[in-house]
């Protein structure tokens, strides 16, 4: 014996508006497409900037300074950061941790040992232990040292090595090499001096600048300086995506610079960010057209069976009973479609990522959570708006 | 489950019914549960019309159709659904079957529409042999003749709960023998559920034990 669903079957017919079920249909499939896609690339794009670039890090160091303008130059005071900007700095969301550079109040002179007849004036600075790359034993620095310990730039051998040595005619020296020379470090403010030997223990990318322990440099500071806090004229900070946009609005609004290799990927990333919201809003409208086809389908068909509709509620059936019906005719093709798109947006990652791979770029081979969870919220969208139709054009006929 | 009317009159026959007197319309009527009643009516006095309000399937009147003292249009479509497939059940004029269903269908679908039915599919066949159906019962409803069309228009009322029928001229189509095969059948289904009915026709007749007659 057929059940009650099967001669409904018979009765309301919903063959009646097959092209535009197939478009509805078709609308949908694209429009999920569409928004999945978005989602995922939204998704990728964050996981190829954190692979490539910090295979290790997961969070990247900026040194951040004024900008200096013709107007500024001669009045150094106007490139130091005021405590309000400071603190505004310290609470913006992309700053991870945050510390200063401190400068050197006294002067400072630099002489290689024995006959290398190599004398200059330098500076020295410092940062808390916790911003720097160069793990060490020797950095480390107490009051009744006579050593300080040193740290240069990688850039600053490069720029002796390749610039300076070889149009000169002096000799490459290498790290090791460097490290092994003892130098003789006088600082000295007015008539007080004090001889220190100076080594290097090790050399820099992150930050570039003639790096001394911060407790050497609070006590010579003390010693031989003004005896006053200068404000600091550099400050570095430690944040997770040195490409989020944000931080380089923010740098960029402030007046303020820092390596603009390492915030190069905020355009990219805006403009990615920027296609994959066009691509994403051309899946909500089309969406929203797919559900407008799905309502005058769904009004067509309840249209054309209106007398067959009106005679099963005479004879009892309840309303709901008919809503449940019809729904069950659309949910198997919205849950196919959704499948459908998922599969699809599945394979085209697979095979990006297997592309990609190619170049050394790795995406994750599978879809992310987040895209599944948006094609299951636009089939609870559709449901819901389908059954909303459904019931208002029945209770409009019954 | 009581039905009572409230100084019932159809806005299309007004003027014609205030001109005369009638033991239905524009008067206080209340029909006693598991009574069966008569309703004789010339033509034109607006029987099936009559037959409508009961069931609810239209609402231009003046006065009320009270159900369990409430008027019809206080119930909600579930509520009424409910109702048809559980209380009242009903076997129009116009029969009303799906011809792109076969008769057997037709009685089905209203058999299988409450989610536990009342009888049993081997009941049906045995209300079908009693009513000379049987060979008929594969065959579409377009085909079907007035007189079979009647006859499963009689089954599919009986395959559910009610505790009113309401028939309207249910032998119209019938001859003398398949008439009161009919009327024995639905005496019995009627006393089984303990159940009244409201018949409407043209003419006196003597099929029914009837607890009440009115003129319309």
């Amino acid at each position: 014996m057929p059940s009650f669903y099967q001669l409904l079957k018979k009765i309301i017919q919903t063959g009646i508006g097959r092209s535009r079920l197939i478009m509805a249909a078709g609308g949908l499939g694209i429009a999920m497409i569409l928004l999945l896609i978005a989602i995922q690339a939204h998704t990728d794009f964050d996981q190829l900037l954190h692979n490539q670039r910090n295979a290790n890090e997961s969070a990247d160091f900026l040194v951040i300074n004024k900008k200096i303008t013709n107007a500024m130059m001669g009045q150094n005071a106007k490139s130091e950061f005021t405590p309000a900007e400071i603190t505004d700095l310290q609470k913006q969301p992309f700053t991870e941790a945050f510390g200063f550079i401190t400068s050197n109040q006294y002067k400072v002179t630099a002489a290689a040992p024995g006959d290398l007849h190599f004398y200059t004036d330098m500076f020295f600075e410092s940062v808390p232990d916790s911003f720097i790359d160069v793990k060490n034993e020797e950095w480390k620095w107490t009051p009744s040292d006579n050593t300080i310990p040193i740290i240069l730039p990688n850039d600053f051998l490069n720029l002796y090595n390749f610039g300076f040595a070889l149009s000169q005619g002096l000799p490459q020296v290498s790290q090791e090499t460097i490290k092994a020379l003892p130098m003789k470090v006088t600082i000295s403010q007015g008539l007080m001096t004090q001889e220190f030997t100076g080594r290097i223990v090790g050399f820099s990318d992150r930050i570039t600048s003639f790096l001394v322990p911060n407790s050497f440099m609070d006590w010579a500071n003390s010693k031989f300086g003004s005896g006053q806090a200068a404000s600091p004229s550099r400050v570095i900070i430690k944040t997770k995506d040195p490409s989020n946009p944000v931080l380089a609005k923010y740098l960029e609004d402030k007046g303020y610079t820092t390596n603009q290799d390492k915030i190069k990927y905020s355009k990219t990333k805006l403009i990615v960010q920027t296609i994959v919201s066009v691509i994403g809003f051309f899946g909500l409208i089309l969406l929203v057209f797919a559900l407008l086809v799905f309502s005058m389908f769904i009004q067509l068909v309840i249209a054309s069976c209106k007398k067959e509709i009106q005679l099963l509620v005479t004879l009892g059936t309840a309303p709901r009973q008919l809503q449940r019906y019809l729904m069950r005719q659309f949910v198997p093709l919205y849950i196919t479609i959704g499948i459908a798109a998922l599969l699809l947006v599945a394979a085209l990652q697979w095979w990006a990522s297997a592309k990609l791979a190619e170049h050394d770029m790795f995406i994750a081979q599978w879809l992310a959570v987040g895209t599944a969870c948006a094609a299951l919220l636009v089939l609870v969208l559709v449901y819901i708006v389908n059954r909303v139709n459904v019931r208002k054009y029945i209770n409009a006929i019954s | 489950m009581q039905i009572q009317l409230d100084n019932l009159v159809p806005v299309p026959l007004r003027d014609k019914i205030l001109q005369r007197s009638s033991e239905i319309w524009n008067r206080p009527v209340t029909f006693t549960p598991g009574s069966f009643t008569k309703i004789k009516a010339p033509s034109g006095t607006g029987k099936t019309t009559l037959v409508h309000y009961l069931y609810h399937i239209r609402t231009d009147y003046t006065g009320q159709v009270l159900v369990n003292s409430k008027p019809w249009g206080t119930y909600s479509k579930d509520a009424i659904a409910g109702m048809r497939q559980e209380q009242v059940s009903v076997i129009f004029q116009d029969l009303r079957i799906f011809e792109q269903l076969t008769a057997l269908e037709n009685i089905e679908l209203k058999r299988v529409m409450n989610a536990q039915p009342y009888c049993s599919a081997e009941k049906v066949k045995e209300m079908a042999a009693r009513l000379n159906v049987t060979h008929v019962l594969n065959q579409s409803g377009r085909t079907l003749s007035y007189g079979e069309r009647q006859r499963v228009a009689i089954i599919r009322a009986l395959v559910q709960p009610f505790q009113w029928l309401i028939m309207d001229e249910p032998f119209s189509h019938l001859d003398e023998d398949n008439a009161n095969r009919a009327a024995q059948l639905i005496g019995e289904e009627c006393k089984a559920r303990k159940a009244g009915f409201i018949l409407t026709d043209l003419d006196n007749d003597t099929r029914f034990a009837y607890d009440s007659h009115y003129n319309l």
